[in-house]
């Protein structure tokens, strides 16, 4: 079995969000385009209608370590969300609440994150009082997006 | 390595027998498809350099179907170059639909060094540096040579950031 580079893998990924979604539920992106080595990425997903999240677009912020796509990414809510398996003081997304990810495989993509995301904001369990719209985390407990890191100036 | 096809092994053990003049090939650890390239820049270009001389980083991957699809390569290294990205992505015929299995991880390289003697603002990869390069050619010129300076030659010998 070929085993695709990490770094091979991402532009990947990044060509598919680059060419967008056909369900069109969800986007996403580098968050900083000069980040050749694609650590922080920026997304957004439309809440499902009919469900608490219906009209609100919720920012999601997704960091890809050296050791992604066999380790899962750190994802987090910009937006405040009330949601089974999300950290209401953090917007930090614990993956092993979240159906389809709690079991992590390296085929899975940024892409099935977020649709799982979208999936869980359709559950039932997940019809709860929502927190104002546009509301935002603490920026304090935002990653940090364009850190210096080990990024190769070379 | 098991399972690698005899064909990327030839090439692999060409390019260790034969390199390729100012051009660096290793593999990275555990994947035989993977490879760390360092390229010189080519002499009479802005991507020279001056003292030691630019030095590009690349990665190269040879996908599944290789050789009947091309094999995935980019710069590492920040480049100033009308066919090249900002994520180091490169415009090349033939690691597009110009590609044959008759190519090797030789000529692709080659074809790189040669794409950077030789930036083809008319189909551009990075549109503000091909449009810099078509309205002021002088000054993309310049542009080119130091970054190339900055970030192919000075940061080798650049102590790593604490």
């Amino acid at each position: 079995m070929t085993e695709v580079p990490r770094n091979f893998r991402l532009l990947e990924e990044l060509e598919q969000g680059e060419k967008g979604s056909s369900d069109g539920y969800c986007s996403y992106g580098l968050a900083d385009p000069d980040d050749v080595l694609m650590y922080n990425w920026t997304a957004s997903i439309l809440g499902p209608l009919n469900t608490p999240f219906e009209n609100r677009l919720y920012q999601v912020s997704l960091y890809c370590d050296d050791n992604y796509p066999k380790q899962p990414p750190k994802v987090r809510f910009i937006t405040r969300i009330n949601l089974p398996g999300v950290n209401q003081n953090t917007g930090e997304v614990d993956l092993r609440a979240i159906e389809y990810l709690d079991k992590w495989k390296s085929s899975y993509t940024i892409h099935m994150v977020l649709k799982a995301l979208f999936t869980k904001m359709s559950r039932k369990e997940s019809r709860l009082a929502q927190p104002a719209e546009h509301s935002v985390y603490a920026s304090g407990s935002r990653p940090p997006t364009n850190q210096p890191l080990q990024r190769s100036t070379l | 390595m098991a399972g690698a096809p005899k064909r990327i092994l030839k090439e692999i053990e060409r390019l260790n027998r034969d390199p390729v003049p100012g051009i660096e090939v290793s593999s990275v650890e555990n994947n035989i498809r993977y490879f760390n390239v360092i390229m010189g820049g080519p002499s009479q270009s802005p991507y020279q350099g001056k003292g030691a001389g630019g030095r590009f980083k690349l990665e190269l991957f040879l996908p599944e179907d290789y050789p009947m699809s091309p094999p995935k390569v980019r710069f590492l290294t920040k480049m100033y170059h009308p066919n090249i990205d900002r994520l180091g992505r490169i415009c090349l015929d033939i690691l597009k639909d110009k590609w044959s299995p008759a190519l090797q991880i030789r000529t692709v390289l080659l074809s790189i060094q040669a794409l950077l003697s030789a930036p083809n603002p008319d189909d551009p990869l990075a549109n503000d540096v091909a449009d810099q390069w078509k309205t002021n050619e002088k000054l993309a010129i310049q542009t080119a040579t130091e970054w190339t300076q900055k970030y192919a030659v000075d940061a080798w010998t650049a102590k790593p950031a604490v």
